[in-house]
Parts: C-alpha cells; sequence; structure tokens
C-alpha cells in the first residue's frame, strides 16, 4: 500500500496503490486523521491504483469520511477499479460516500 | 482440467494477510482468474481469517490453524479449519447496508460481503474444530 499526497489550493488528494487490507489499513487510517488534526477539510481519495480493499480498508474510508463530516469538511472518492466498486456496491457505500469517475471530477465536486 | 489442492498452515497473526493474498493467487493462477474473480476470494479469506484471529482465538499468537484450497475445473474450495471455541461466523445478523452515514456500522460488514461474493458459505463444528467452507466457481476466462 503506497499513499501519495498532493494538494491542489485546499483539496488535498490521497493517492492510494496497491492493497488496502487489515495489516495496511491503520496506516490510512493514521494518515486522514493527521490530515484532519491538521485542518484539512476536503479530500479526494483516488483510487485509480488500489487493486484491493476489505471491510479492514472500508472502515477506514468510512470512518474517515465521517470524521471529515463532523469537521465540516468532505471526502470524495475516484475512480474506483471494478472490483472495489463491486465491493462498494454490496457494502451500500455508493450510497453513503461521494464516488466519482475520476480525481478530477471528484476534486471539482469540494471545489 | 485436472484437480489440484493445497494445504496452507497460518499462524493467529493478522501479519499472515498478505501471504494468505499471494497464496490464493498462486494457486488460482492456472485458472487465469479475472480480478474480480481474484477479488472476491482473496477478500473472503482476509474477512475469514481475520474472524478466526480476532474472535476465534481473541487476538492471541501463536496459535495455528490451516487453509485447504481444493481447484475442480473452475471452481475453487477453501476450507479454513481453527481449533479455537466453537464460533460460527456466518451466524453474525445481517447488517443493514442502507442506513446512512452518522448510522452506519461496519460491524459484520466482512461476513455480509463474504456471503454475497461466495456462491456458498457453510460453517460445521466437527472433531472439536470450526470448518468454514467457502466455494466460488470462477468466470471463463477472457478470449
Amino acid at each position: 500500500m503506497e499513499i501519495t499526497a498532493s494538494t491542489q489550493n485546499d483539496i488535498t488528494v490521497l493517492a492510494l496503490q496497491g492493497r488496502l487490507d487489515g495489516l495496511a489499513s491503520p496506516q490510512l487510517e493514521q494518515r486522514l486523521e493527521a490530515l484532519v488534526a491538521a485542518g484539512t477539510r476536503k479530500v479526494v481519495l483516488d483510487c485509480s491504483a488500489l487493486n484491493y480493499v476489505s471491510s479492514a480498508g472500508l472502515r477506514v474510508f468510512l470512518g474517515g469520511a465521517k470524521k471529515l463530516k463532523s469537521a465540516g469538511g468532505r471526502a470524495a472518492f475516484a475512480a474506483l477499479t471494478p472490483a472495489v466498486h463491486e465491493v462498494f456496491e454490496l457494502s451500500g457505500f455508493l450510497e453513503v460516500l461521494a464516488v466519482h469517475p475520476s480525481a478530477a471530477a471528484a476534486a471539482a465536486s469540494l471545489a | 482440467m485436472s484437480a489440484a489442492v493445497q494445504l496452507l498452515p497460518l499462524t493467529s497473526s493478522l501479519d499472515e494477510i498478505p501471504r494468505l493474498a499471494d497464496a490464493v493467487e498462486a494457486f488460482c493462477a492456472p485458472l487465469e482468474p479475472g480480478p474480480r474473480d481474484l477479488h472476491a476470494l482473496q477478500l473472503a479469506l482476509e474477512e475469514a481469517v481475520t474472524n478466526v484471529i480476532t474472535h476465534g482465538y481473541g487476538e492471541q499468537p501463536g496459535h495455528a490453524f490451516t487453509l485447504e484450497l481444493r481447484r475442480e475445473e473452475r471452481r475453487v474450495t477453501a476450507v479454513l479449519t481453527d481449533d479455537a471455541p466453537a464460533y460460527d461466523p456466518l451466524a453474525r445478523a445481517e447488517v443493514d447496508i442502507h442506513a446512512p452515514l452518522a448510522e452506519r456500522a461496519i460491524g459484520g460488514l466482512g461476513v455480509h460481503l463474504v456471503k454475497k461474493l461466495m456462491d456458498s458459505a457453510g460453517y460445521e463444528r466437527r472433531d472439536e474444530r470450526n470448518v468454514l467452507t467457502l466455494v466460488r466457481t470462477f468466470a471463463p476466462p477472457a478470449p
């Protein structure tokens, strides 16, 4: 699991690469908590290179989205691969999380 | 295509998850699986193994259990056997996947995904062991 961060104005884009499994998910959880603690309120999670997510990863996605929302911010998810999209769908996450076809569209939704 | 069987010994540590995923991928490689089939099986096994470690063995390290993988044509059967106290993960209450964000709980989501992604999932207590059997038939290989 590799996380690459970039910023565009007040939006932080986290590009996730690899596998978000039970072993890797604490790394993303800590990253999101640190961002919120540092005042970031708009986060794009670019999932275009994320080829695996389990319930441990879903828990971090949900927790991060809730934490941002309660701080007055928002999370936007972008470019889900087919396997990850299927897991979002089966979990009902497409109904509660903002999912966009591309990182650019996700960033535009937060602007 | 001939049948094949592989026995994978596991220990009660979440460090096993990447090794488990690699072993599943290697075992399924002759089927040339699509990403969804492989993802489904790896996810179901991560959830099941995590349940054994956290619920079955209470996150105590040092316990050994086994995963048997079996391949018949395009049907893959995974049998997870552990000697932890009796625990049926499939008996968990169904999660509400339509609850709004603020009310979404994550407990039980792993088992929900296992049930949705596998063609069948069965639990039995046999010879003082928990035996979880998961089956998924993979889609035909891409032409």
